[in-house]
């Protein structure tokens, strides 16, 4: 199927026996749908990010060399690059012990392991600081015994372990997948050619993962260079100021001249590191060996001796970083105020009365709801279009449109979010949710359009080349066809999408205007605002009522 | 039932390689054409051309009188008329059986009734009737290619396409499949072109066989025509196994060259002067001596297949009488063999002029 060329029309009136001579125009139905994917593209991606590079263009440039943006600068580099090594570790090594050795219960190790990346990471942070913030149990008791505290989450060093406990199950995703796709008789060749197991392992199977390693760690680095929940929560009572923060309180009091044209050259910036890092993971794929596809399983490595150690250190470590925080937000949930040690006469409910029924919070909820369903309803549509027509048509702007669609979702939402404040006054989006919601639609898409374009790039071509040989026009091929066989995928993704975005805080604390507070500004300036408790038992309502979502949603992925 | 003709087709692809050149051939009113040779010939292009899924850069194809393509302009696939069978099946995952085969006739805009009484006759035909509402998850490989074919041949195409319909199945039900395929198409009168990479299949089921090398037609003909008189010594090496020798045949006869061989002029057919002869494995017959060392004897119904080492050649015959061992020291006995002009050994000339023999 070419694409069309008018050289090629049918002459009007040529008789034509038994045929009819059917005029192809140029306005066909697939013509249409394709021009409108890409003014899509170009509204959500192409303007504001290119309006965000005008903006900032070259004048600015000095201000990226000031104390405060080159600190700031640093702290995020250091703390990105070390917690993306941190994340490739524990996430490579998780995977390498659940996929390839028989450590029990591993169903459901894979499942705790993973469990962090569907907690949102401002949640994460309010959690630990339960756990292990200067009034935690632990640190009170380790006080009153050793006269300080033994770890606060605060600082630095916190900073990093929670975004590496919030990455590294996209790390662990990506090893995985790569090394379901190692086959196993590899390994097995390796045995017969003498080698032992643990050896066949780590000399065949683990260099066939460098790909997926190095790709993990670019991932990982790019999203945590500009997490604002994180560092916002456990970085700023530090003084610890990352490139997001600094934006956040740009922004919201204006502390430099111009601050929109300040912080679109932070964005600029960020952007380009992105974009560098979405080219190198490219080349990097493109350096990668190619896989047969192998039929047999890999065989578990036994264990042996080590087995039961093996399982006290996975184990405990994984309940670790995910039961013990929500078991901390649970308390902190069931306490008055901070501090308060938790005995029989402390529990109360006032906390959960209150983060219920404060104003906010319905509204915020509402505010949330309505959000996230109505971005998930447009990223479905066109989600469900691009993926589909860059799967299951064959032209030449298909890799662009495929690209240009999915490449918000290597990009911090710091950058998503500066780029639509830039250009928001000028379609008259200022201080409107809608600014939110179309930050949310640019964001998430990818998201849907990921999950068609899984599935479907499987399926032969040959699906609507049969449907045009029985009669069906290109346009109608693609409807009856293309699109229907795309649907369920393209839900799929947007439960995904409607789960993600309604307890979502970068882009909506940034974007914040008045009354449009959602539901993670509600429970971020609850927490800011001394109310910890009240922020711990709403985080704990959201998370539980998000993981049930999701686990309702998971078997209609499929 | 339909006549297609394609006259001087050229293919380019849109990285500027030539997929076919200067096709031209007459396909008869309800004739079985098979479409074989090595892949990258262009036998698919060439069938993908025909189906509207290809645009010719030059020439014109015409079915039944009408130009679907070339410089009058162009039809749509959709608007040509015809079946086709794909390689995988291509039955939608997302409709029931019956679904699947009543679309070519929903687009035709076929009442309801009419539809289901023709997607049932279709796919009694096939062989699964009472299909209709299963999944085609549940079926195997071979029921949703009788799907496809049911699909294919619904609302009465005039061509059936048929692009390696039957590759994709176990042998046994490729070869049930291949005779039922050619009772129905002979039984529906249909003009078919099928293309192939196994060569068996398509001297077994064609009224004609097209060879294609290189993007061009090499032979046209009856398959005993392209197995008993090869119109070159690629096509005899492609479709028969032929050993090919090169060599100087004169009155005298043939010998070649850096070979024992020697055949008396009388025993050759073709070109005189420097030639490639080839020898067909049929021409050749092997009993105890020391011409030859078996390098691999495969057992067969009809007389095993063996490969010999004859002075650095290699040559394939059939013995009937016994099996020889891998290792035996054989005699080579060739009592004919057919000779073609020296350059020809890659042939890739059109048809015209290579008509040798």
């Amino acid at each position: 199927m070419r694409s069309s060329s008018s050289t090629l029309l049918a002459e009007p009136g040529r008789p034509a026996a038994g045929l009819s001579l059917v005029r192809r125009r140029l306005t066909d139905g697939l013509s249409l749908v394709r021009l409108a994917a890409w003014l899509a593209v170009a509204a959500l991606v192409l303007v504001p990010f290119g309006s965000m590079i005008v903006l900032a263009g070259t004048e600015h440039l000095a201000t990226l060399f000031e104390g405060d943006v080159v600190e700031a600068g640093l702290n995020s580099l250091v703390s990105s690059l070390a917690s993306a090594l941190g994340a490739v570790l524990v996430g490579g090594a998780l995977a390498l012990i659940i996929e390839r050795t028989d450590i029990p219960g591993k169903g459901a190790l894979r499942l705790f392991a993973f469990s962090p990346m569907l907690v949102p990471p401002f949640v994460g942070a309010i959690s630990w600081v339960g756990l292990a913030g200067p009034a935690s149990p632990v640190n009170r008791w380790w006080r009153e015994q050793f006269g300080e505290p033994l770890w606060s989450v605060y600082g630095a060093d916190g900073v990093i372990m929670l975004l590496i406990v919030h990455s590294y199950p996209i790390a662990m995703l990506i090893i995985t997948a790569a090394l379901r796709r190692v086959p196993a008789d590899l390994e097995q060749a390796a045995r017969i050619a003498g080698a032992s197991a643990p050896r066949a392992m780590l000399t065949v199977t683990v260099p066939l993962l460098r790909g997926a390693v190095l790709s993990a760690f670019t991932l990982t680095a790019v999203s945590n260079l500009a997490d604002f929940g994180i560092p916002s929560i456990l970085g700023t009572p530090e003084r610890f100021t990352t490139l997001s923060t600094l934006v956040y309180r740009y922004i919201q009091s204006g502390t430099v001249d111009d601050p929109l044209a300040v912080v679109a050259t932070i964005g600029v910036v960020l952007l380009a590191v992105a974009l560098l890092a979405l080219v190198l993971d490219v080349l990097i794929g493109r350096t990668s060996v190619e896989l047969d596809a192998s039929a047999s399983p890999a065989e578990p490595l036994p264990l042996g001796r080590w087995r039961p150690a093996a399982a006290v250190l996975s184990w405990g470590g994984v309940l670790a970083i995910t039961l013990l925080p929500l078991l901390a937000l649970l308390e902190q949930s069931l306490l008055p105020a901070p501090g308060v040690p938790l005995t029989p006469e402390t529990i109360t409910t006032d906390s959960i009365e209150r983060a219920l029924t404060a104003s906010g919070t319905i509204t915020g909820a509402v505010t949330s709801i309505w959000l996230a369903g109505l971005a998930a309803v447009i990223c479905t549509v066109i989600g469900l279009v691009i993926g589909t027509l860059v799967t299951r048509t064959r032209a030449r702007d298909n890799r662009a449109l495929h690209t240009l669609a999915i490449m918000p979702q290597a990009i911090p939402g710091l950058v998503i979010a500066v780029a639509w404040l830039v250009i928001a006054p000028r379609i008259g989006l200022f201080n409107t949710p809608w600014l939110i919601l179309v930050a949310y639609v640019t964001s998430f898409l990818a998201l849907v359009v990921q999950s068609v374009h899984a599935p479907l790039s499987a399926t032969p071509l040959t699906a609507e080349e049969a449907a045009r040989v029985s009669g069906a026009s290109r346009g109608r091929a693609l409807l009856d066809i293309s699109l229907r066989m795309a649907m369920p995928a393209a839900i799929g993704g947007g439960v995904l999408v409607a789960l993600t975005a309604v307890r979502e805080l970068t882009l909506s604390a940034l974007l914040l205007s008045p009354g449009s507070q959602t539901l993670g500004v509600v429970i971020f300036s609850l927490q800011q605002g001394g109310g910890s408790n009240a922020a711990s038992a709403l985080a704990l309502i959201v998370t539980v009522v998000g993981l049930a979502g999701l686990g309702l949603a998971a078997p209609r992925r499929r | 039932m339909a006549t297609v003709s394609l006259d001087r087709i050229d293919v380019r692809f849109p990285d500027g390689t030539v997929g076919l050149r200067e096709i031209s051939l007459d396909v008869r009113d309800g004739e079985f054409v098979a479409l074989v040779g090595p892949s990258g010939s262009g036998k698919t292009t060439l069938l993908r051309a025909v189906a509207g899924f290809l645009r010719p850069a030059a020439g014109s194809i015409d079915i039944d009188g009408t130009v679907v393509a070339g410089a009058g302009g162009f039809i749509e696939p959709e608007h040509r008329g015809l079946g086709m069978v794909f390689q995988q099946h291509a039955v939608w995952p997302h409709w029931n059986v019956g679904r699947n085969v009543e679309y070519p006739l929903r687009m035709q805009r076929v009442p309801k009734a009419r539809r289901a009484a023709l997607t049932t006759a279709a796919l009694e035909r096939v062989g699964l009737g009472g299909y209709e509402r299963r999944d085609p998850a549940t079926l195997s490989g071979g029921q949703r290619q009788r799907v496809a074919l049911a699909r294919a041949l619904v609302a009465e195409p005039r061509v059936l396409l048929l692009d390696e319909a039957l590759s994709a199945l176990d042998e046994p039900l490729r070869d049930r499949l291949r005779l039922e395929l050619q009772a129905l198409t002979r039984e529906l009168d249909l003009t078919v072109i099928h293309v192939t990479h196994d060569r068996d299949e398509a001297l077994a089921l064609a009224d004609r066989v097209v060879m294609l090398d290189g993007g061009r037609i090499v032979q046209v003909g009856a398959p005993e025509d392209l197995v008993e008189r090869p119109a070159s010594a690629a096509v005899a090496r492609f479709l028969s196994d032929a050993a090919l020798v090169e060599g100087c045949l004169d009155a005298e006869g043939f010998a070649a060259y850096n070979h024992p061989l020697r055949l008396p002029a009388s025993a050759v057919a073709g070109a005189r002067g420097a030639v490639t002869l080839a020898v067909l494995p049929e021409a050749i017959a092997i009993e105890p001596g020391d011409d030859a060392v078996v390098t691999s004897s495969l057992y067969g119904r009809d007389g095993s297949d063996v490969v010999l080492d004859w002075a650095g050649l290699s040559v394939r015959c059939r013995s009937r009488a016994h099996r020889p061992s891998v290792g035996d020291r054989m005699r080579v006995v060739v009592d004919r063999a057919i000779a073609y002009p020296a350059a020809d050994v890659s042939a890739a000339r059109p048809l015209a002029e290579s008509v040798a023999a």
